[in-house]
């Protein structure tokens, strides 16, 4: 066996042990038994059905969505905006914020959600809409800060300079100049702080109990109470959302990747 | 068409921007006269780019002040300085067309669309880019971005045009056409035009005025005739065409190397050896070494040279008082 042959089934393996656990939800999903299990007698999708007829499910499902899309949209916002703004300043001080901003990437979920915890409660924030969106929000501005934040530093800052002396306003500019060039981070930013807020459990956990019910927090419950297989097709489609958020992800990249020009 | 011929005078006050301890520019006063095109010819790191972000208002003076017809503009952000820009490279804003980007300036001030398309359609016009109207930045060559720059930066008839080394990534042949449409241009409009380069021949050719900058303050400034003719320093006189000089009773001479004449040996005021020859089609350029001077450089017009001197051979060199410039010290 050549070595390359070698690296070839050593990378392949790996890949396999790494996304094996996750794919494995698949197969159990259309089992045909009443418990967790892969589907040795026969494909059914009676778990689907389950899901797709269960108002809990839905309701979770479209919980998710609405949680996700929000705190999407405001991390896209004031991560796009500080992003910009530190980039504008572009000084030593601006780095320290920036460290302090991405602060939340770096602490472990669990004390955040401590802290969001003790934050909320005085605040009548526990178990709302408005306590998740804003935590998810607040989990995903920094991912909005480095996408947006690499598609700055590309950015020639000369076009800036011409906005400015054509006589536009900040406003002016960010929306008619620097927004448009640096679409493909922002979008980056969109589709990561919707994948953060879609698939969070740990904050979730400690921030609801009865009238916000995600998804993942209704599978942790179906796996904890019973081994109802219809856990099993709501991951798929747990799994389905997120590989349509990154094909969204892809395509936008390689919008921006391909040149500008058509042939003249 | 053209700007308000009543604006566009510049007063420049005692400038100094300083970053930390080193002074990028060191203490500039210049009158800047209305419809005139002055350039700022300097080697890199004379000051000469961050004077004119001063005065476009992107860098902040440390000291001295700005007048624009008398009222001083120091204060007064670059969005509201009303000054036209062809920055370096253009800086089009690649994601719109070159109508759009053209009409940009008028679009921001909130002017109805059918004003917007006419004045458009004049600046298309102007730089005779007619047609061009729905291309993408990038689908154009460059001498056709600088003419885009050109027009985004007209628009709206500033009262100053600055330039910003315009003809930096085009090629020499190109250089030599666009410098004429430049002059054509600016004669047409009427603009102030403050134009940066490195280049002397661009400032030769095509100022009014040129003012040559070293080390952040002005070494000379003056038409280009002036300059060339009546240089006052020898950076001055290095910078701006080639020099000899040449010491004599304590003070430093700067001959031009076409003023010196070859002679046959025993001949004229001085003597040498030729070291080496050059043909530059007009020109035959010799390198002389003279035991009085050092090396010359002398430039004879091929045309009249006769036979041309091989190296080793000896001559005389003749010039006139007047070719003989006195510096400063």
């Amino acid at each position: 066996m050549t070595p390359a042959r070698l690296n070839h089934i050593i990378a392949w393996s790996l890949l396999v042990f790494l996304v094996a656990p996750a794919l494995i939800a698949i197969p159990v999903s259309l089992t045909t038994e009443n418990y967790l299990s892969l589907p040795w007698d026969g494909i059914s999708l009676q778990y689907y059905r389950e899901v797709f007829n269960s108002p809990e499910w839905m309701s979770s499902f479209l919980q998710s969505t609405v949680i996700g899309l929000t705190s999407a949209a405001l991390a896209t916002v004031v991560g796009t905006l500080a992003a910009v703004g530190l980039w504008r300043l572009s000084s030593r001080w601006g780095e320290v914020v920036r460290g302090l901003l991405l602060l939340p990437l770096v602490i472990p979920p669990i004390i955040a959600a401590m802290a969001f915890y003790r934050l909320f409660v005085p605040l009548g924030l526990i178990d709302s809409y408005l306590g998740l969106i804003l935590a998810h929000a607040v989990l995903a501005a920094p991912l909005v800060l480095i996408t947006v934040g690499a598609s700055l530093a590309g950015f020639d800052r000369r076009l800036e300079q011409a906005s400015r002396n054509l006589g536009a306003s900040s406003a002016q500019t960010l929306w008619r100049v620097i927004l448009p060039s640096i679409r493909p981070g922002v979008i980056s930013g969109a589709v990561f702080a919707f994948i953060a807020s879609w698939d969070e459990i740990v904050v979730t956990l400690f921030l609801s109990k009865f009238t916000v019910y995600t998804l993942p927090r209704r599978m942790w419950n179906g796996i904890r109470e019973n081994t109802d297989p219809a856990v099993a097709a709501a991951a798929v489609i747990l799994l389905g959302v997120t590989f349509a958020a990154f094909l969204i992800w892809g395509i936008a990249q390689r919008r921006a990747a391909k040149p500008q020009s058509k042939s003249t | 068409m053209g700007a308000d011929p009543a604006s566009g005078g510049l007063m420049l006050r005692g400038l100094v921007k300083r970053y930390g301890a080193v002074e990028a520019v060191a203490g500039i006063d210049l009158e800047i006269r209305r419809g005139e095109f002055l350039t700022l010819l300097g080697p890199s790191g004379s000051g000469k780019t961050t004077l004119l972000m001063m005065i476009a208002g992107f860098q902040d003076a440390t000291e001295g002040e700005i007048l624009l017809d008398g009222q001083p503009i120091t204060a007064t952000p670059a969005e509201k300085r009303n000054f036209g820009m062809v920055f370096q490279g253009y800086a089009l804003f690649p994601h719109m067309t070159v109508r759009d980007n053209i009409g940009y300036a008028l679009s921001v001030r909130h002017r109805p669309k059918p004003e917007i398309a006419a004045r458009v359609a004049e600046m298309l016009e102007l730089v005779q880019l007619q047609g061009m109207d729905d291309r993408l930045p990038a689908q154009l060559s460059g001498g056709q971005q600088q003419r885009v720059a050109l027009a985004r930066a007209l628009v709206f008839s500033p009262p100053v045009l600055l330039l910003d080394e315009p003809l930096g990534a085009l090629d020499r042949k190109l250089r030599i056409e666009v410098q004429e449409q430049l002059k054509d241009l600016h004669r047409r409009v009427g603009t102030t035009f403050v134009y940066v380069t490195h280049d002397q021949e661009e400032a030769l050719s095509m100022s009014d005025r040129v003012v040559i900058m070293r080390a952040g303050r002005i070494e000379q400034v003056g038409t280009p005739e002036d300059l060339y003719t009546r240089p006052r320093t020898e950076f001055a006189a290095s910078f701006l065409g080639k020099s000899n000089f040449i010491d004599r009773d304590g003070r430093r001479f700067s001959i031009r190397p076409e003023r010196i004449d070859l002679l046959p040996l025993g001949a004229g005021r001085s003597r040498g050896r030729v070291l080496s020859l050059s043909y530059f089609g007009p020109l035959l350029k010799y390198r002389i070494e003279t035991p009085d001077h050092g090396v010359l450089e002398v430039d004879v017009d091929a045309w009249r040279g006769g036979v041309a001197l091989a190296a080793g051979a000896e001559v005389g060199l003749d010039w006139t008082d007047e070719a003989a410039m006195p510096l400063e010290k």
